[in-house]
């Protein structure tokens, strides 16, 4: 070997990229060659000095950027895409078809759960619970305490303290996060970021940030209601096996089972007090709630099985067995609706203060005097916050909001939308909804947003009730919808033929009993163009069928996918998303809905054809 | 309710940290690189609905942040009125906040010498810790190209910590790899693949 390519050696074997042959050698060539042995020493000095970091982490910019997308010019939102792009974190390969395996199976008992967290929401006023945490990690397990207190609507404080066995107090990761209606303050631990093996502070790194003017129920400063009831994870039609009955702390509780994707609110709402270790999407959660008030009583995660989960917990350097408990939390003591003590205030000070722009105003106040209220309240709302939302570069927004229990929901309205794409931010699985008398609405593909465009006002009612409730809503709010604009991104004004031209071999329904005339709608550049047709039928019955170029499916995202025929081909079909994917002469085809069963779905994938 | 965004914000907690990292490196300055790792994410939204799955996420997002740092390395020679690679050399004054250890300035220093080919190589794989392939998928070239960059850029920074070692550090550290034999000779044998 020649000095020459034994200093590049040494660097491809510096990272890992030297076969071990070539590594043998090399290790002859260094024996006797001073000059590259110096050289090995000189990559581990790079290494060493890039590697140490300066104390401190990087800047949180999340907040910031999400605060700029939303005042952002008009432009499609990715939903799916984001939601996969959760999902992918890395590692994944185009150019296979996947398909997930999983089981169908539901148990009575648990059928009606979804209904039942919805409905029991509003009959929640107050939570204080006691819970236990624990991580098993490589033979060891980190432990937690961790403190509920909620008032409804949205006052929470979640304390957590670390207990694991044989930490030192500099060592634990402690945190809290409090919110109190408009004001929202978090507390937590973070992590050293230098690399393994090297240098940390000796003391772990602790940082604030109080927020003020808070929008009611913004998910910008979120309050991890989820924690008190997940609604959220149960909003779609999902219906998750059950696990049976048992008794915690004092509860009858409920099982049922379904994917880390499926709570991810709840997760992430421990989470927001300490740094836990990461799930993936398509891990299985055994979720325990109270019988009564669907409170969470017990949640236990267990690693999911599939190749694509392995290369996630490799990126993030965790080692799961397949089966293995990767969290556990455990209620020891819930009080339900009993308050003792209020949601303490938040300590002044922190090291981060952010104004989240919301501002509340008197009913007369003009801005507030723009947003519509619903004719009829449902029965047992009151009247909550409202005020003003006013973003650098976004139209100033005007925001009432209304709750029951630990059920919300609130109308945000603005003269000034600048339009383009719709007002709110409804994803990219919006369709057109029939309203009545109150025209045109478009809503959200998880029907908790319906939006409405008229010609002087825009406006957005969202809730954490089901999605004929929020549809009811925007029904009642006196003014009448229009179709957008065929400039918005939602617009649906592509002909038939454009959207054949576009695609060619484009499949379409046709006509199908009780179904109204496809809406089409042709968006993206180029080579990522893709066509959707919209259609509604009777009652709440509707879908969307979305086709682009591509010779396979992306990977699944949900964890619930499960193979099924198709077509004369093998498709995959999510539960959770209401989805059935195929790919046929060279498109990919998505047929969606949140209404209609598998069966269904089938029915209408058999009546398409080429246009 | 508002999921995408309430999922996008997770996208950018879980990659924040490795972009951030990369970029003050590259950059070599921690308050530039904030503000491109701002800017790096808004891109990637606006981005969002044309990834297709072609490459790994990862890689993806890193693709957009090299991106957003390249463009930021040319406004701020359009600011400067010089050329990129004085510019850039300029620019390389650490401006971190904190306490900064002396081995860190130095190396921030030593970066900033190097061609931006050779640096975002070295900090891809030695900060953020990708493979070759995942390296050579960011950065659209060969994999051979990276296992060369990889070592061109050890060598060089190499070289200019010996020419500080041996002259009290003031020289300028491009001369002085040039100079060094065998920063020179080496170099350009292991070019390009």
């Amino acid at each position: 070997m020649r000095c020459d390519d034994a200093l590049v050696a040494v660097s491809s074997r510096a990272d890992g990229e030297l076969s071990p042959a070539d590594g043998d050698v090399l290790e002859t060539h260094l024996a006797g060659c001073d000059d590259c042995r110096r050289f090995v020493d000189d990559v581990a000095w790079v290494r060493s000095s890039l590697r140490v970091e300066p104390v401190g982490r990087a800047p949180d910019v999340g907040p910031a950027v999400v605060a700029l997308v939303r005042a952002e010019p008009p432009r499609r939102r990715g939903r799916v895409v984001v939601a996969a792009a959760v999902a992918a974190v890395a590692g994944l390969v185009a150019g296979a078809t996947y398909v997930g395996i999983g089981s169908e199976g539901r148990s009575p008992a648990a059928a009606d759960v979804p209904a039942r967290v919805l409905a029991a929401q509003d009959g929640i006023t107050a939570v204080d619970g006691r819970y236990t945490v624990s991580e098993p990690q490589g033979g060891g397990e980190r432990t937690f305490e961790a403190d509920l207190t909620y008032r409804a609507p949205e006052s929470l404080a979640l304390r957590v303290q670390e207990t694991t066995a044989g930490a030192a107090p500099a060592e634990r990761s402690d945190g809290a996060l409090v919110v109190d209606a408009d004001r929202w303050w978090h507390d937590a631990t973070r992590e050293c970021s230098a690399a393994a093996g090297l240098r940390c502070p000796a003391e772990p790194l602790r940082w604030s940030r109080s927020v003020t003017g808070r929008e009611p129920f913004s998910d910008d400063a979120p309050v991890p209601l989820e924690l008190v009831s997940p609604v959220d994870g149960f909003a779609l039609s999902a219906r998750p096996p059950g696990l049976g009955r048992r008794t915690i702390a004092g509860h009858e509780a409920l099982g049922v089972s379904v994917t880390a994707a499926q709570v991810a609110g709840l997760l992430d709402g421990l989470s927001a007090a300490v740094e836990l270790r990461p799930v993936h999407p398509t891990d299985r959660v055994e979720l325990w709630l109270d019988e009564d008030h669907f409170v969470p009583l017990a949640l236990l995660v267990r690693a999911a099985g599939d190749p694509e989960r392995a290369a996630w917990a490799s990126s993030v350097a965790v080692d799961d067995v397949p089966g293995d408990v990767v969290l556990r939390v455990n209620a020891t003591d819930v009080r339900i609706n009993d308050p003792s003590d209020p949601v303490a205030a938040p300590a002044a000070g922190a090291d981060e203060a952010v104004d989240a722009g919301f501002r509340a105003a008197p009913d007369g106040d003009p801005v507030v005097s723009e947003v519509p209220e619903p004719q009829r309240v449902p029965a047992g709302f009151a009247a909550y916050r409202r005020g003003v939302v006013s973003t650098p570069g976004g139209p100033g927004v005007g925001v009432r909001s209304w709750s029951d229990g630990r059920a919300w929901f609130a109308v945000r309205a603005t003269a000034r939308w600048p339009g383009g794409r719709l007002f709110g931010d409804l994803g990219t699985d919006v369709r057109p909804v029939d309203l009545g008398a109150a025209g045109t609405g478009y809503t959200s593909g998880d029907g908790q947003q319906v939006a409405l465009h008229t010609g002087g006002l825009d406006v957005v009612v969202r809730g954490s009730l089901p999605p004929g409730d929020v549809r009811d809503i925007a029904a009642d709010l006196g003014i009448v919808g229009q179709p957008v604009p065929d400039d918005w991104a939602e617009a649906t004004s592509a002909r038939e033929s454009d959207a054949t031209a576009t695609l060619p071999g484009l499949l379409t329904a046709g006509p199908i009993d009780g179904f109204g005339p496809p809406a089409f709608r042709v968006a993206g550049p180029g080579d990522d163009v893709s066509v959707t047709e919209a259609r509604s039928g009777p009652g709440d019955r509707a879908f969307t069928l979305t086709q682009w170029r591509s010779a396979s499916l992306v990977p699944p995202t949900g964890g619930d996918e499960v193979g099924t025929e198709v077509r004369g081909t093998t498709g995959r079909y999510s539960p959770q998303r209401g989805e059935l994917e195929w790919v046929e002469s060279g498109l990919a085809v998505s047929l969606r809905s949140d209404t209609l069963s598998l069966t269904d779905l089938l029915d209408v994938a058999r009546r398409l054809k080429p246009a | 309710m508002a999921g995408d965004l309430a999922a996008f914000e997770q996208v950018v907690r879980q990659h924040q940290q490795s972009v951030w990292r990369f970029l003050r490196r590259f950059l070599g300055d921690a308050v530039a690189a904030e503000d491109v790792t701002q800017e790096t994410f808004l891109r990637v939204h606006r981005r969002l609905p044309s990834y297709r799955f072609r490459s790994s996420f990862t890689a993806w997002v890193f693709q957009i942040a090299r991106n957003a740092g390249i463009d930021e390395l040319r406004a701020r020679a359009r600011r400067d009125r010089l050329p990129p690679a004085l510019a850039t050399a300029s620019g390389g004054t650490p401006t971190t906040t904190g306490r900064t250890g002396e081995a860190r300035v130095e190396i921030d220093a030593a970066l900033a010498t190097l061609p931006v080919d050779l640096r975002e190589a070295l900090l891809l794989v030695e900060v953020l810790g990708l493979r070759y392939t995942e390296a050579a998928s960011v950065l659209s070239v060969p994999v051979g190209t990276v296992k060369s960059r990889m070592f061109r850029a050890r060598l060089r920074l190499a070289a200019w910590a010996r020419a500080g070692e041996n002259e009290g550090g003031g020289e300028d550290a491009g001369e002085a790899a040039a100079r060094t034999g065998r920063a020179r000779g080496r170099g350009e044998a292991g070019d390009e693949v």
